[in-house]
């Protein structure tokens, strides 16, 4: 009775009278807005439910074309990025020695006051690191740097640069293709966990659940290659471990079986393909002959030998039609990755499945003038030379836009060195602290995006011309002062006089401006008899795509096949370790930017099931002859630097391989990313060598081995499941927990 | 005028279709208020999921294959957390669901520890957020303390919004179509980027879902179906029906599996 | 001399009759220092001393004779029935004055909350836990939309059916007519043979 009224909230006893209410605001009430989510690893149309000013859940936009109402592990975690405690509200500039953690909260007035100072006074030394991005804020990024006479890289830790790369030569553009998974027939990947986090998993994940309905179609195949025993991986009917950098020997072997047992569809030009040499240019390719160089197993699902088990598949992705080849990941991180990913990405024309439905589906150009459909692809080397020119004083100002390299990019490479200086000046525009802004010298709150324009030409587009829109959805909460990184960039502009090319007030109004353009076109999936009615059907929609307006095949196919054979090399690994490292992105943190919210941290692992930690993934055969257990705290060391993790012992990791996820060793920011023990966090980053991919210069991450030592510390390790290995066993046949069935055993 | 409800929710999850994304789980955490997994309940085994994967292996490498279970209440009919529970806390309701009411629970866990799925969670510890965070709150669900048990509703708040707005207020029929494209369907549900998971009425003959009821209960003649009930055999007659996961190739020295 | 015996269990009774004593004692006391609607007292005053009467009450009893719903807007649309925005209040008094001193007081006050731009925070008179969800809307339709002369009523009467006769109100305290308690909810549902589901409620 009265005990009830000890525990109430003060504000639950009484009732508000707001001052003033919007007419059609129903109390308790409901909306949803659409808007861009943008914690995934592309961007996704997404709707957000509103109550009464408050942000509440995040779903998929069903209208929007990539994602078609589907979203992401990642999705929801807006909703926490906006309401973080450790949110940064204002303005913070630095009240001390670098790095000493003392910052002054000030106004926005001042803080621009002295950036602009600060631009003013290093005009022509100035330089902007952001994520790879498109859209206005790209737009009005580069105009900005570009007026202050520096350069903008677009940074990533595991960067895409050699799939573009890959992309350009074989397709003949560098706008990334769709992979219509949905009505293929065989997908044969390499590499890429595209069902986890590869490029765009919600739009792959999508096709994948068409790819694998029986009821309406043939159900699927799909046989996947790849060093460790990924996400991915689990869900291929056939999974091939592989050594790292091999995986283009595999696919040109694949390419001689399609061809010698002319498998081929009647449409493909396989004269025009080996330059006239047909089937003889491949030969070194033969199955029998590269079969035992792969380190792939020779017993993979009943068959007998590894040349056996190239011709099984290859039969079986040039039979199936269409089928797709998809390459990625690993598989491009080899110092011969080029290589790889373009003897992979060739399959698809052996296969006529480009430009085709079931296929690799092109993207057109974007269709408004400036905002280009593809991001600048920048690799490690861009940042090298970057830090090269703060050490030789090129460059005294220095704009991080939303990205941590600090953290993202292995120490080696010195960059914290170079920012832990007074002679850079260091702004830092971020919501978050974090490893590299606790060098600046002033950090400048952004809005997240659920309280921000923006606007995207999605990388891909699912075929055809697209461009989401994100509108504010809720205004930041009293107590904060968030800016938008767009609006303060064209602000800083303005007062100096540098906004020549930016014509616009804000963001807003570029993306009204670019609402008239596509007004103009008079075609698409956004109507409107007046500009302003389009405007509101934009921003209610979502977006504006035009299916009709499609990509072509550009494709130069003439003498495709000998000019990636003539790019094989052996891949260079460095150090003599015992062990391949294959890192990998973590299914919920990403590459680590999502390590500040408790709901990417607190999710499991789908193969692992740990949470919070970093794990180290080892054959459950290997640990044994070691005398490694689960919970052992164990020391990876390359030549480069070591690190510490917690052992998982994995019946599924390829014994020669050790996995480590990134994500985790940071220590700065939240407490929910930094609070941890000795030994059971770590960024596997710090110890990957200095290997470049051969022709992009990309950081040829899957290139490091590494040995391992048991500590003799053991932690407790922080996953879901129980403490038994997983295994179905001591059941009736008949009742087991998941069944199974072979295809066409069933009706439908 | 009254309205006789009549539903008969049920749930249907292809086993072939999960990938194992963890979707659903973060999707049911924010729309239910879930306490959130910090380390130390990892440690202590303490940590939950109203909807979980469950990962077995199989085999060892290299034809080693990791298969994917979600598992979430099961909305038992024959339910054996029902009758054990001493207030009355968890009944059976005339839809099908099985309802947990909150206010009600002790916190005996009597129910847990009978429950065959182990899909009943008990709050050992007072779940908190920081202020901030709590803005982001459902307010729609309550917000449970420390000793109540709790479990997946089928998003009953979004049934219940369902029947309101478009039974009772626009007076028309309800079916997945209209659940699924007015945001009715349990967050889960409408996460999954694959269409692994599918909601709706087992008693509509428009919705998805009654096909595999029929099939399941072997009404139109056809007992070769995908669809089974997990732990069926135990008898407690659930309301989720799995379809089998496709093994396209035979593994080696596999055993067959149903 | 008293057996030892009897000492123990007179001890043992005492302190039992004296523990339960002090047990209700202690409910009793937590009650009245409890803020209603749970408590046995009042409800504190409200910030700005609003009459219903003057502004609800019909003509005949020297009001305005205002239908509930033009202030409590909400109650046909959503769950709570919510008070105005003092905007509403605003657009007639800026003009309209009160019939004395001590009415024209509490208007000054309205007027300059508004024009300070300070919302105003009522003492809240119905109450129900964070584990109720009532559904305003669903029970005006219900009593308004009906097929019978009992479910076919103006809203205003509809909201006497929980609230009393509120209109004839000087000042609303809780648990003036209906307890609203769950055994009134259920008693009314069985009546109209309407769900009585925990979860149509709690969820």
């Amino acid at each position: 009775m009265g005990a009830v009224a000890c525990d109430v909230f003060e504000d639950e006893l009484k009732v508000q009278s707001p001052v003033a209410l919007p007419e059609d605001l129903v109390k308790g009430k409901e909306n949803w807005y659409a808007t861009l989510c943008r914690t995934g690893p592309s961007s996704e149309g997404v709707v957000v439910r509103v109550i009464e000013g408050r942000a509440k859940k995040i779903q998929g936009n069903p209208n929007y074309p990539t994602n078609l109402g589907a979203q992401g592990v990642w999705s929801d975690l807006g909703l926490q990025q906006l309401y973080h405690p450790d949110r940064l509200s204002n303005p913070l500039r630095l009240n001390g020695e670098k790095a000493s953690g003392r910052f002054d909260s000030i106004t926005w007035g001042r803080a621009l006051d002295e950036v602009s100072k600060a631009l003013e006074s290093r005009d022509g030394a100035v330089a902007m690191i952001s994520p790879p991005m498109r859209g206005h804020s790209a737009v009005i990024a580069d105009e900005f740097i570009k007026a202050f006479g520096g350069k903008r890289i677009e940074f990533e830790s595991l960067d895409l640069k050699t799939y573009r790369s890959a992309i350009k030569n074989i397709f003949g553009q560098d706008i990334q293709p769709h992979y219509d998974i949905g009505n293929a027939e065989y997908v044969l990947s390499f590499g890429a966990d595209f069902l986890s986090t590869w490029v765009s998993p919600t739009q792959w994940q999508v096709g994948y659940g068409e790819f694998r309905d029986s009821e309406h179609s043939h159900r699927g195949i799909m046989t996947h290659v790849d060093s460790r025993f990924s996400v991915t991986a689990s869900n291929a009917d056939r999974w091939i471990p592989i050594t790292p950098g091999q995986e283009g020997k595999l696919a040109l072997s694949i390419a001689y079986v399609i061809i010698e047992e002319q498998l081929y569809p009647s449409g493909v030009d396989v004269n025009s393909l080996t330059s006239g040499q047909g089937l003889s240019s491949l030969a070194a390719y033969s199955p029998e002959n590269i079969g035992n160089q792969l380190g792939a197993p020779e017993h993979v699902l009943g068959a007998h030998s590894v040349p056996e088990l190239i011709r099984t598949v290859a039969r079986e992705f040039a039979s199936h039609r269409p089928a797709i080849a998809i390459g990625g990941g690993t598989a491009g991180a080899s110092t011969n990755g080029l290589f790889n990913l373009e003897a992979i990405y060739l399959l698809n024309h052996l296969v006529g499945s480009v430009g085709k439905e079931g296929g690799v589906i092109l993207n057109p150009e974007s269709p408004v003038k400036n905002l280009k459909a593809t991001s600048n692809a920048h690799t490690l080397s861009d940042l090298e030379e970057l830090i090269r020119d703060i050490k030789s004083s090129k460059i005294k100002m220095l704009i991080m836009n939303n990205v941590n390299p600090v953290y993202g990019s292995p120490d080696w490479i010195g960059l914290e060195a170079v920012l832990n200086s007074d002679d850079i000046y260091l702004v830092s525009i971020d919501s978050f602290m974090n490893e590299t802004n606790q060098y600046a010298d002033m950090i400048l709150p952004d809005r997240n995006f659920i309280e921000d324009w923006g606007n995207d030409v999605p990388e891909p587009a699912a075929g055809y011309q697209t461009i989401g829109i994100q509108q504010p959805i809720v205004n930041p909460l009293s107590d904060m002062d968030p800016r938008s990184s767009s609006d303060v960039l064209l602000s800083l502009a303005q007062d100096l006089g540098k906004d020549g090319n930016m014509p616009w007030k804000s963001l807003e109004d570029a993306l009204k401006g670019m609402s008239d353009e596509l007004f103009e076109l008079n075609r698409g999936s956004v109507s409107g008899s007046t500009k302003q009615e389009f405007w509101s059907n934009l921003l209610r929609q979502g977006g504006w795509w035009d299916k009709s307006a499609v990509g072509q095949d550009r494709s130069n196919i003439s003498g495709l096949i000998s000019k990636v054979i003539d790019k094989d090399k052996e891949p260079r690994l460095s150090g003599d370790g015992d062990f391949y490292l294959v890192p990998f992105l973590h299914n919920s943190l990403l590459d680590g930017r999502n390590g500040d919210m408790p709901w990417a941290q607190g999710t499991p692992d789908p193969i692992t099931s740990v949470a919070w930690q970093t794990w180290i993934e080892i054959n459950d055969k290997v640990a044994n002859e070691r005398g490694i257990r689960e919970g052992d705290v164990i020391e990876v060391k390359s030549g480069a630097s070591s690190i510490t993790g917690i052992a998982f012992v994995s019946p599924a990791q390829p014994p020669s391989v050790i996995s480590v996820p990134l994500g985790q060793g940071r220590t700065k920011g939240s407490a929910y990313a930094t609070d941890r023990l000795d030994g059971e966090s770590a960024n596997v980053l710090d110890i990957i060598e200095n290997n470049k991919i051969e022709g992009t210069e990309g950081l040829a991450w899957a290139a490091t081995t590494v040995s391992i030592t048991n500590t003799g510390e053991s932690l407790r390790i922080a996953k879901f499941e129980g403490d038994y290995e997983s295994r179905e066993v001591g059941f009736t046949e008949g009742e087991e927990l998941i069944k199974t069935t072979s295809p066409g055993d069933h009706d439908h | 005028m009254v309205v006789k409800i009549e539903h008969k929710w049920g749930m249907v999850v292809d086993l072939d279709k999960c990938t194992g994304c963890q979707g659903c789980v973060v999707a049911c955490q924010a729309e239910n208020n879930l306490p959130i997994n910090t380390k130390d309940l990892f440690m202590q085994k303490r940590a939950f999921e109203w909807i979980r994967i469950e990962r077995y292996w199989e085999g060892d490498f290299p034809n080693v294959k990791a298969r994917y279970l979600p598992v979430m209440c099961q909305h038992c009919g024959n339910a054996p957390c029902e009758p054990v529970c001493p207030v009355y806390a968890t009944y059976h309701n005339d839809q099908g669901l099985n309802v947990q009411v909150y206010n009600r629970c002790v916190g005996t866990r009597y129910c847990i520890n009978n429950c065959t799925y182990q899909v009943r969670f008990f709050n050992f510890w007072e779940p908190t957020w920081p202020e901030r965070l709590q803005n982001q709150l459902n307010p729609d669900v309550t917000v449970r303390t420390r000793g109540i048990t709790e479990k997946c509703t089928f998003c009953v708040q979004r049934i219940r919004r369902a029947e309101i707005t478009v039974e009772r207020r626009e007076r028309t029929k309800l079916n997945d179509k209209t659940m699924a494209a007015r945001n009715f369907m349990p967050a889960c549900v409408q996460a999954c980027p694959t269409n692994a998971l599918m909601f709706g009425d087992q008693n509509n003959k428009e919705d998805k879902i009654h096909g595999y009821f029929e099939e399941l209960h072997g009404h139109d003649g056809h007992s070769d179906s995908r669809g089974y009930r997990i732990l069926e055999e135990i008898g407690t007659d659930p309301s989720v029906i799995y379809l089998k996961k496709v093994d396209q190739f035979k593994m080696e020295h596999s055993e067959s599996h149903g | 001399m008293i057996p030892k015996g009897n000492i123990v269990a007179a001890t043992l009774v005492g302190l039992i009759v004296a523990g339960i004593t002090g047990f209700i004692l202690l409910v009793v006391a937590i009650s009245w220092f409890s803020n209603a609607p749970f408590g046995l007292n009042d409800a504190p005053a409200q910030p700005i001393a609003f009459p219903h009467t003057a502004h609800a009450g019909t003509v005949e009893d020297g009001g305005l004779g205002m239908e509930c719903e033009f202030c409590h807007r909400n109650v046909t649309k959503g769950d709570s029935a919510t008070v105005p925005a003092l905007q509403q209040c605003w657009y007639c008094h800026q003009k309209v004055s009160g019939g004395d001193e001590a009415a024209q007081a509490e208007i000054d006050k309205l007027v300059t909350a508004y024009s300070d731009g300070v919302p105003v925070n009522w003492e809240r008179v119905h109450r129900l836990p964070d584990h109720v969800r009532f559904v305003h809307e669903a029970h005006i339709r219900h009593f308004t939309q009906g097929d019978t002369p009992e479910t076919q009523l103006e809203v205003k009467e509809v909201c006497t059916v929980c609230h009393g006769e509120v209109a004839k109100m000087e000042e609303v305290q809780p648990k003036q007519f209906q307890s609203l308690k769950m055994g009134t909810c259920l008693d009314c549902h069985r009546k109209y043979d309407v769900p009585t589901d925990c979860t149509i409620c709690h969820k």
